[in-house]
């Protein structure tokens, strides 16, 4: 068990007015068996009335409508939680079985999970830790050259990647494999940016696994939203009008 | 209709061309997409009409409300506790690999809990009398103000038709309607949301909001404020929506939860209608209970869901899916017609005997390659339909896509619309497909 402080925030700014601006955020952590919030404050700027509602996965989901021309929408989220993952969680949907709109395996990204299927025989857990070891050695970590946009086919091709693009490649073989699971998007300690991981179905519960850095997931992380992968769980998502060009000019992590 | 009637009836209206050219004037239309280009069809009028004798329509009417409430039942479920699911009835595959299928809707309950509210069932008639249910339309089905508007010209053009014979009035589809809305209604009036006028169904959307009180809106004239949906007045106001009926794609209806790409839809319109806050007509997320694949299931759903025989049989099909049924359509494929689960509108339609001996195999190796995505049926030999061709009467193919409403109880409309192939040698009688309709008479004794 261990009591974490959490800081997100993200400013947009856009560089002219913008006007009848929808959004809709995920980013208030939910509670859950592994994880107590005992605080949670969020700040929008400008001010705007928001509605809470919880989505198909289990996401707090925070909705708002600017209607009058502004420059910004700036959203912070502050707080202190209790994580325990040795308390599991056990919200399971069968969607989570099957391929979702960013895991669809192309020829090689299937060649290369048969290459490696007979390479380990155990449980869920055996599987998963193997098929995560095999992609750390095959995928190298490195910024910039994927994007929010890349599936987990072409994050393969590259053979580079974030933790997103980590955590889609994992989702797709474990599919495969026929292990349940799903996307994680959610804060680590030593990581100024989200975080994204992934959990796999046991049979009994979820287990946390991190691909990005190849190790099981403990107490050092919090999980912010969950889906089939990262377009169920996007922080923020808005549709706006107006002469723009869009900047997403930062975004600010801490988990201490 | 005795063949005197008819005959009488043909000479009234002279010829289907009086009633084609008031058609044309009021804009009976429908869009196709055809090579990337948007073009309006005329969708041609037959003066002859189908007509269903009051026995047999109480028939189809009894299997048809036993099926839709079968089918409300089932989405409710695959949404909620998928107890089908667990009990072996129907394979998880089917659901989850489903297009229609939406993972956004799990856990949503529409308001009484209907999701169908308007269902359009294709149904044809086999030469020895017996109704086979070819496909179920659980996604807003279109067409039933054809028949309707048809009915109000030839009541112009040949009142005395209606005077020798007793025919169900069907001017009550516009208040079945509105009162179905009602029912789904959060709140607030009514609203039936067209994406323009380049869409195949914007003459029904018109039409239809004329005839049941309610708003024709455009999506940038709707707003989502603390989860309630909006109407932007003129004036700068703003009304609150209650019921929206909509024909755009589940998929393209809320960029914040669908398509981010989507320029038709109403971001956070699923927000407003989890809260409750909005009815939405059909319900999104139904194309999983119509889905060609999961059509084979609607018999056994019956008796699960109901506890009762179906009243209305399937066409004898066949999931190449299970080993058995891929070695009957592996041994008949020329004498089979092959449906693609994902198509719609008559497109991906063959029929084995169509194909050359090469194409057989290809497509042989096609559905060994990829059985999810094919169904096989015997083909059903219909019973012909006798239509005016350029003066002479000729019999052709023809089906009939009944509407079942759901609202307080579950209806079915006394009319519907019946479309013939003008191809004598084809079956294929979508009105995308270049086919044309007919009136459809419910005789009241």
């Amino acid at each position: 068990m261990k009591r974490v402080n959490y800081c997100f925030s993200t400013k947009l700014t856009f560089d002219d007015y913008v006007h009848d601006h929808s959004f809709a955020l995920r980013i208030i952590p939910p509670e859950t068996a592994s994880q107590q919030i005992l605080s949670c404050n969020l700040n929008i700027s400008p001010y705007v009335p928001v509605k809470q509602t919880v989505d198909a996965f289990g996401n707090n989901v925070t909705t708002g409508y600017l209607r009058d021309d502004h420059r910004f929408l700036d959203f912070e989220i502050k707080g202190t939680a209790e994580v325990d993952c040795t308390k599991r969680r056990t919200d399971y949907m069968p969607c989570y079985l099957y391929q979702s709109e960013y895991t669809q395996p192309d020829d090689a990204l299937r060649d290369f999970y048969r290459a490696h299927q007979d390479g380990c025989i155990g449980t869920a857990a055996d599987r998963a830790a193997y098929l995560c070891d095999i992609l750390s050695q095959t995928i190298g970590y490195q910024k910039g050259v994927t994007d929010t946009a890349t599936t987990a086919a072409q994050a393969f091709a590259l053979k580079k990647g974030v933790c997103q693009d980590f955590s889609h490649i994992l989702i797709s073989m474990l599919r495969m494999d026929g292990i349940a699971c799903r996307y994680i998007a959610g804060l680590a300690f030593c990581d100024g940016e989200t975080h994204s991981w992934v959990e796999y179905w046991t049979g009994k519960h979820w287990e946390g696994i991190d691909p990005a850095n190849n190790c099981p997931v403990g107490d050092g992380y919090l999980v912010i939203s969950q889906g089939r992968d990262f377009r169920d769980c996007a922080v923020d998502r808005g549709v706006m009008y107006g002469k723009y060009t869009r900047q997403l000019q930062l975004v600010r992590s801490i988990l201490s | 209709m005795t063949a005197l009637h008819q005959e009488q009836f043909t000479k009234a209206v002279g010829n289907a061309g009086e009633i084609n050219d008031l058609l044309r004037r009021y804009g009976v239309k429908f869009g196709i997409y055809k090579n990337g280009e948007f073009k309006e069809q005329f969708f041609p009028f037959d003066p002859i009409p189908r007509v269903i004798p009051s026995q047999n329509f109480a028939q189809i009417e009894k299997g048809l409300i036993q099926r839709v409430d079968a089918l409300n039942a089932f989405l409710y479920d695959i949404y909620h506790d998928k107890k089908i699911v667990r009990d072996g009835i129907v394979p998880e595959d089917f659901i989850y690999i489903s297009k229609g299928y939406l993972a956004q809707c799990e856990g949503v309950t529409p308001k009484n809990k209907i999701y169908s509210h308007i269902s359009g069932i294709d149904l044809v008639q086999a030469k020895d009398g017996e109704w086979y249910i070819l496909e179920d339309n659980l996604r807003i089905p279109s067409g039933a103000s054809y028949p309707l508007i048809a009915r109000e010209l030839t009541r112009i053009a040949a009142p005395q038709a209606f005077e020798e014979n007793a025919v169900v009035d069907n001017r009550g589809y516009a208040q079945l309607l509105k009162e179905t809305m009602e029912y789904a209604n959060c709140g607030g009036i009514r609203a039936i949301l067209t994406p323009g006028r380049f869409n195949a169904a914007y003459f029904e959307h018109s039409y239809l909001a004329e005839h049941t009180d309610s708003v024709l809106v455009q999506n940038d004239e709707l707003f989502v404020e603390d989860n309630i949906l909006y109407h932007r007045t003129y004036s700068g106001g703003k009304t609150r929506i209650g019921v929206l009926y909509r024909r755009i794609a589940d998929e393209y209806l809320d960029p914040l939860t669908f398509l981010p790409e989507s320029l038709i839809g109403i971001p956070n319109l699923m927000e407003a209608y989890r809260s409750g806050n909005v009815g939405i007509i059909n319900a999104p997320g139904n194309g999983v209970a119509d889905d060609k694949g999961i059509y084979y299931f609607v018999p056994k759903m019956i008796r699960y869901y109901l506890g009762e025989e179906p009243i209305l049989k399937n066409a004898p099909t066949y999931l190449p899916f299970y080993e058995e049924d891929m070695k009957y359509v592996m041994d008949n494929l020329e004498q089979l017609v092959i449906k693609d689960v994902a198509e719609a509108g008559g497109y991906g339609v063959v029929f084995g005997s169509e194909l050359s001996k090469e194409r057989l195999e290809e497509f042989r190796a096609e559905i060994i390659a990829q059985p999810r995505r094919f169904i096989a049926q015997e083909v059903i030999d219909f019973l012909d339909l006798p239509i005016i061709d350029n003066g002479d009467t000729v019999m052709r193919k023809a089906d009939l896509r009944a509407f079942v409403l759901s609202g307080e109880t579950t209806k079915v409309w006394a009319s519907g619309l019946t479309r013939f192939s003008r191809n004598p040698d084809s079956f294929v009688v979508n009105s995308s497909q270049g086919g044309g309709f007919k009136d459809t008479w419910v005789l009241s004794r």
